[in-house]
């Protein structure tokens, strides 16, 4: 018989809702702010992310701070024991794809990031 | 029936082509939950039923409700689930039984003259599907989530879009638990509409970010037919 309780997100998420039942999980205040200029990692990652490799060593900007919830690169392992904050971070297209015209210079790009993915720029 | 149909010259269509490992995932997932008793086939079937017939109709009447007010805008940008049960659907119990079968996060996208907002998920086809129904099917292609993200201009340019470089298109790449709804511009020629009559006009391809919002240009329009340059006969 199984040890693992198979009910237990339905519990925790029923009547709040997910990522909101992971509030107040990540043990502190987020670490960076709207406005400021972050760099993506490349780290390794083993079996899942949701970090495109698209993204990895650009620089872009916090535009908004999402929520918090167990990163799902830990969440694919079923550990959701630890929570960190999410951010949606605003690139310049320019600075992903280094052919992108010069016409469109001011196209833009947001996608998002736990904070383990991201250092000051 | 006509006597002179031809038998066994073509053998019948196979039933199934081919079941994908996904598929033959699912349906072992689903036959053990049946057997465990966590639900009935009609369970699964009524579930089924609902969600398919979901469509973009609530998320445009927020749309619509927003152009007509502002401090339910302001609702929609600050606090979407209260926004989204303002037009009937509560995001934390969106069917009506069983647990929340979706991410709950959902930010609306507020279009400016200046700035284009268009959604993608390139990991796969993350939608907020209590409000908008199912994806399109092109939603999912690897066509569309490769290459929006790279070249949005052309993409958006084979949907019949094309902007002029003083608009930002601001791609929004739906990779985590956030889902997103786009808040297109009023356009011009609604002055004085109704609710009901702007909420015609925003179509589903207007809440993704691929079309803009045109007078006459409704879900259930008739289009007309136009002649071919060329015909064949």
């Amino acid at each position: 018989m199984s040890q693992h309780d198979r009910t237990h997100h339905a519990k925790i998420a029923t009547g709040k809702g997910d990522p909101q039942c992971f509030k107040g999980t990540a043990g502190g205040p987020p670490k960076f702010k709207v406005g400021d200029r972050v760099r993506i990692k490349d780290l390794p990652d083993i079996f899942y992310t949701r970090c495109q490799v698209y993204t990895r060593g650009a620089i872009g900007e916090v535009a908004v701070i999402t929520h918090e919830s167990p990163a799902p690169e830990d969440e694919a392992w079923g550990h959701v024991d630890h929570s960190e904050w999410f951010y949606i971070i605003r690139f310049k297209q320019k600075d992903l794809w280094p052919e992108y015209p010069d016409t469109f210079g001011n196209d833009s790009l947001q996608t998002e990031f736990s904070e383990r993915w991201l250092e000051p720029a | 029936m006509s006597h002179d149909h031809h038998h066994g010259h073509n053998p019948p269509a196979p039933m199934v082509d081919e079941v994908s490992d996904f598929e033959a995932l699912e349906i072992a997932v689903r036959e053990l939950c049946i057997e465990k008793g966590l639900f009935t086939a009609d369970d699964h079937r009524k579930f089924t039923e609902f969600a398919e017939h979901i469509g973009p109709t609530p998320a445009a009447r927020m749309v619509a409700k927003a152009w007509l007010d502002p401090a339910y805008k302001k609702l929609c940008l600050t606090d979407s689930l209260a926004a989204c049960k303002a037009v009937g659907v509560d995001l934390l119990n969106p069917t009506g039984f069983g647990t929340p079968s979706d991410y709950t996060d959902v930010r609306v996208l507020e279009d400016t003259p200046t700035l284009h907002h268009v959604v993608v998920c390139t990991l796969c086809s993350c939608y907020p599907r209590p409000i908008l129904g199912f994806q399109p099917e092109w939603y999912r292609t690897p066509n569309y989530r490769r290459r929006l993200v790279r070249w949005p201009r052309q993409v958006l340019a084979e949907f019949g879009l094309v902007l002029p470089s003083d608009v930002e298109i601001r791609v929004e790449d739906s990779n985590q638990k956030c889902r997103f709804i786009v808040m297109p511009v009023r356009p011009a020629g609604t002055e004085g509409w109704t609710e009901d009559q702007l909420t015609e006009i925003v179509t589903r391809d207007c809440l993704i970010g691929v079309a803009l919002p045109k007078p006459g240009m409704t879900s259930n329009v008739k289009f007309p037919v136009h002649k071919a340059a060329k015909p064949a006969h």
